[in-house]
């Protein structure tokens, strides 16, 4: 230990310098960052419906389809057709866009005497004006499952302009046009944004929104907190620094290995400024403590003392951030845990290495009136809360332990009451438009969560396609399906305008025959592949409940199993069926990451004190303070969701440490108080408590910046990290010196009464 | 100084005079061009052949199709399709005033087909009905000469009628034969979205599209169109062009 403090003091310039252009290189990358805010591609490919889900948007461009909502009390009105029509040929002439479909330029096929029409639901030269031309269009809309519930609303109030967009185009940079180009025509009706293209960009919008708005938040607060403890530049400017440098590798790195952010891996530079800027503050406490005058010796001595606990805690809080590597469902969940740990152990490396180079190298070396200041700061803290408390734990350990374990009781309570959530729609505030959007799609268009039902077999026959008929029918008699779209219906329509029964024709030669009629539509494209081998049938899904998706994904696999055929294979996906997998992840990455962050950091404290027992004991303040934490989740309705459950094992990690510092402190004390754990723990209790009360104050600060956050998921896990710290803070601080108290007289007894 | 005066004011009208003169000689070519270019596209009495239709998607794959096809001056056309083998039989008329019959052999009785919007696509094609209006351009489309090249006059037409999906549509016209070798289709924000290239060859008396190539430059789809045994003026009469005779001769 003593050689490498000593090689860091030597190579002091090195380090400064590597350390520096290594920052150049990796910040130089940062440029290249590119955010991946859609939701379907982070799922994982070894989950079936995900993959299908995947190729189906793929194929068949669901994933290119943005609309446009437009919302008001009657949508048959001529001006309103005008404007539709307005928005339809604004949106047809941006670039990437291919095609758009709307009210006034959807297809229609008419059937008659007459015979065949084939042209536009509404003639787009000659909107209809009187009352009689817009109650028949009224009349034609709600006949036909393409425009009912398609294109126009149950209730007549809103109407779909859809989009796609071509394969090569700039997703956000087109849905922005969108945006802007329609808000700029003033319309008086309401218009909302829907669809993936839409989607994806609006939670882009808001990860980059939190990075630049958040994190300067959240500069400031650590400054202000580094600023009231330290009362020197450096003690604010050296932590920041340190960690700044580490935001800058991680992300840099993130960058070169191909990774992208998203919308959990966006909160990875608040979370290493506050669990980073720990690290310097210990060692810049502990070279301020050293007696020495001369810097270099003391710089030398602080590093030794302080070299081990910094690493320690660092691979605390990185087993913490490393369980989600092991059991997540979502890869951007396995990211988070890999460039957070990464990143922690950065933060622990240049603090360790970096900071005291520059110290050695600038002679930035403590003045004499912080000592006072410092004094004066302590006594304050402990006169009225340090002293008070120890002497209660120590008067009446019991009270203590029995508050404890009523809370923790209580706790167990609210547990089972805690809800789970992966509805993509929480993630937006209440009134954020994308949210709004998606509530109409629910409202409106029954549903915003796409299903498909992939078919694979000759398209052309009839057994296909009347298998797509039967499974549209059935699908149709679920609460929470509406309406289905395919091929098959628009068979039935043509053959009907052809005279011949709304139905499949009964041979394959009619059907091949009917295919003249739409080949190269566009719309076809949306229905089969262009090997004919493949159609689907789109549909949406209604409820948000988890349990009627469940009650649905049973009832169509009943279905499925009994209609599979080798001729037709049925196969079933969408966003319902993603959301059950996610939800049964949920839980059991809870549980997963869970035990095994408690299991590593029993085993690895438990080695670093030299007994399991302890390792245990350590582990059990931040136990209490996570089953809390589940209770206050329970009770207050926050759900459990893919950024909540992240809560429990980054607290375990960051809060781990707090219970090994006073562990180590009281051992370290018991050895010059002749074993006299009263009075090694008064005195740990006002020596660690001040550094506990510090570290608490300055992470829990920096994950609440996350209450600013536009993302509903993040907002939680910052204020339930923050309650989890306060938590394992106080927990180390009352009910680990308690156990402690408890354990010393249970063994003095033991040993008393065998000797 | 009065003559300095005078002078310039002469010298401004004689070129204001030059402008408009040369810009009515403009229009009157520009209106003789295109009518040039109606009458190579339908001077022909008759004309019959076999026309191949290329469909050729974005990624590469092809779709063939292939009928027999017989034209009497400007709009009666008769295809009936040998190709592909499942939609071989199927033939379709094309009669005056947009109206087309169309008969599917596995449906028996041929239908009426009523082609109501325009800006529609030809069954797959990258052409829409408005270009397979049978109507000459001249009534269609006002030109304006905008460019006079080597070897081609560059025509632009503005559609006389707003119920066009076109803003215009620049022709490139050989300047020795006035075929058509591209034209180039914009949309109403003024972007040009298709483009067709057109391949001439001389047969007998007249001057014959072999090929044709539209592309949608925002689908990124392409149909090709080929001409061949192409006769001209064999006299067919209009009992050929009825309904009766869509169905094959057996």
């Amino acid at each position: 230990m003593n050689k490498l403090a000593k090689f860091i003091l030597r190579y002091r310039w090195v380090i400064i310098i590597s350390v520096l252009l290594f920052t150049a290189f990796t910040g130089y990358q940062i440029k290249n960052m590119q955010i991946n805010s859609d939701v379907i591609s982070s799922l994982p490919d070894d989950d079936p419906d995900a993959v299908l889900l995947k190729k189906i948007a793929e194929q068949f461009g669901s994933s290119k389809m943005g609309m446009v909502i437009l919302e008001t009390d009657d949508i048959f009105k001529r001006e309103i057709l005008e404007h539709v029509q307005q928005i339809t040929d604004t949106i047809r002439m941006m670039d990437g866009v291919i095609s758009v479909t709307s009210l006034t330029n959807i297809i229609d096929i008419r059937g008659g005497d007459f015979g065949i029409e084939v042209g536009k639901l509404v003639d787009e030269y000659d909107l209809p004006s009187t009352e009689e031309e817009l109650l028949a269009l009224r009349e034609r809309v709600f006949s036909k499952d393409l425009y009912k519930g398609g294109i126009v609303s149950e209730d007549g109030t809103a109407t779909l302009i859809i989009f796609s967009l071509s394969e090569y185009a700039d997703v956000r940079q087109v849905a922005k046009a969108v945006v802007k180009k329609t808000s700029a025509m003033k319309l008086p009706e309401n218009l909302y944004y829907a669809g993936s293209p839409m989607m994806v960009t609006s939670i882009a919008d808001l990860i980059s929104a939190d990075l630049t708005k958040l994190l300067p938040i959240a500069f400031l607060l650590i400054a202000v907190i580094l600023a009231s403890f330290f009362r020197t530049a450096r003690g604010v400017i050296l932590p920041l620094i340190t960690v700044t440098i580490a935001i800058v590798w991680t992300l840099g790195i993130m960058v070169l290995t191909g990774f992208q952010m998203s919308m959990i891996s966006n909160n990875i530079p608040i979370i290493l400024l506050a669990v980073g800027s720990a690290y310097t503050i210990h060692v810049l406490n502990r070279i301020n403590e050293m007696k020495d005058t001369d810097r270099r010796k003391a710089i030398l001595r602080a590093l030794i003392y302080i070299f081990i606990p910094v690493l320690l805690a660092a691979i605390t809080t990185a087993i913490g951030f490393m369980s989600f590597i092991f059991g997540a469902y979502l890869e951007m969940i396995r990211d988070f845990g890999i460039f957070t740990s990464l990143g922690t152990f950065f933060a622990a490396f240049l603090s360790l290495f970096f900071t005291p180079a520059l110290i050695a190298a600038f002679s930035i070396f403590r003045k004499k009136n912080i000592k006072q200041n410092k004094q004066a700061k302590r006594s304050l803290l402990t006169e009225y809360f340090l002293i008070p408390l120890k002497n209660l734990l120590i008067k009446h350990p019991k009270y203590t332990l029995t508050t404890w374990g009523a809370l923790i009781l209580i706790s167990i309570i609210g547990i089972f009451l805690i809800k789970r959530s992966v509805d993509i729609q929480e993630y937006f505030k209440k009134d954020n438009p994308a949210r709004t959007a998606e509530n109409i799609m629910i409202n409106k268009f029954g549903g915003s969560k796409p299903i498909f039902v992939v078919f694979r077999g000759d398209v052309q026959s009839p057994e296909v396609l009347n298998t797509i008929v039967k499974t549209s029918n059935y699908m149709k008699q679920s609460p929470d399906v509406l309406t289905t779209q395919s091929i098959a219906g628009l068979i039935m329509e043509i053959n009907a305008a052809l005279g011949e029964g709304k139905k499949i024709p009964d041979s394959q030669a009619k059907i091949e025959q009917l295919w003249w009629l739409l080949d190269g539509n566009e719309i076809m494209q949306t229905y089969v592949t262009e090997d004919l081998d493949e159609a689907i049938i789109i549909s949406k899904f209604i409820s948000p409940e988890n349990k009627a998706k469940i009650e649905f994904a049973k009832y169509m696999e009943t279905f499925i199993e009994e209609n599979s055929s080798e001729a037709c294979e049925i196969a079933i996906t969408g966003m319902p069926f993603i959301d059950i997998t996610m939800d049964r992840s949920l839980l059991r990455s809870q549980m997963g990451s869970l035990s095994i962050a408690i299991i590593m950091v029993i085993i690895f404290v438990g080695l670093i004190l030299r007994s399991l027992k302890t390792g245990i004991f350590a582990t059990i303040p931040i136990i209490a303070a996570i089953i809390m934490l589940f209770g206050v989740m329970g009770f207050s309705g926050i759900p459990l969701n893919i950024a909540t459950v992240l809560v429990a094992s980054v607290a375990l990690g960051i809060g781990i440490d707090y219970s090994i510092h006073v562990i180590s402190n009281v051992k370290h004390l018991m050895k010059t108080h002749n074993d006299d754990i009263s009075h090694a723990l008064e005195e740990t209790i006002v020596i660690s408590g001040k550094a506990i009360v510090i570290n608490v104050i300055s992470v829990s600060g920096g994950f609440l910046v996350l209450l600013f956050s536009e993302m509903v998921p993040l907002q939680y896990f910052g204020f339930l990290v923050a309650l989890s710290m306060i938590g394992s803070g106080v927990g180390s601080l009352t009910l680990l010196p308690v156990i402690l108290i408890l354990d010393n007289r249970r063994m003095k007894k033991t040993k008393s009464s065998s000797s | 100084m009065k003559t300095i005066k005078r002078s310039i004011i002469h010298f401004s009208l004689s070129v204001l005079a030059l402008l408009i003169l040369t810009s009515g000689v403009k229009a009157q070519d520009a209106h003789n061009l295109l009518a040039k270019l109606d009458n190579i596209m339908f001077s022909p009495k008759d004309k019959q052949g076999k026309i191949t239709i290329i469909l050729i998607s974005k990624t590469g794959k092809e779709k063939v199709r292939e009928a027999e096809m017989f034209q009497k001056g400007r709009d009666k056309k008769l295809f009936r399709y040998t190709q592909p083998e499942s939609q071989a039989g199927i033939a379709t008329l094309s009669l005056p005033d947009g109206v087309m019959w169309l008969y599917m052999p596995a449906f028996g009785s041929p239908k009426k087909i009523s082609l109501l919007a325009k800006s529609q696509a030809f069954t797959g094609t990258d052409f829409s009905y408005e270009d397979m209006a049978t109507q000459p351009y001249a009534e269609r489309f006002y030109p304006i000469l905008v460019e006079i090249k080597e070897d081609a006059y560059v025509l632009e037409l503005t559609p006389r009628t707003d119920k066009s999906s076109y803003s215009k549509v620049v022709v490139t016209q050989d300047k020795t034969n006035y075929f058509p070798i591209m034209m180039e289709y914009y949309d109403k924000g003024g972007r040009k979205f298709k483009e067709a290239i057109y391949q001439y060859e001389k047969i007998g008396n007249y001057w014959n599209a072999k090929e044709v190539i539209m592309r949608d430059l925002k689908k990124e789809h392409t149909t090709k169109i080929l001409l061949t045994d192409i006769i001209f003026d064999q006299g067919l009469t209009d009992e050929f062009f009825t309904v009766d005779n869509l169905k094959p001769e057996d």
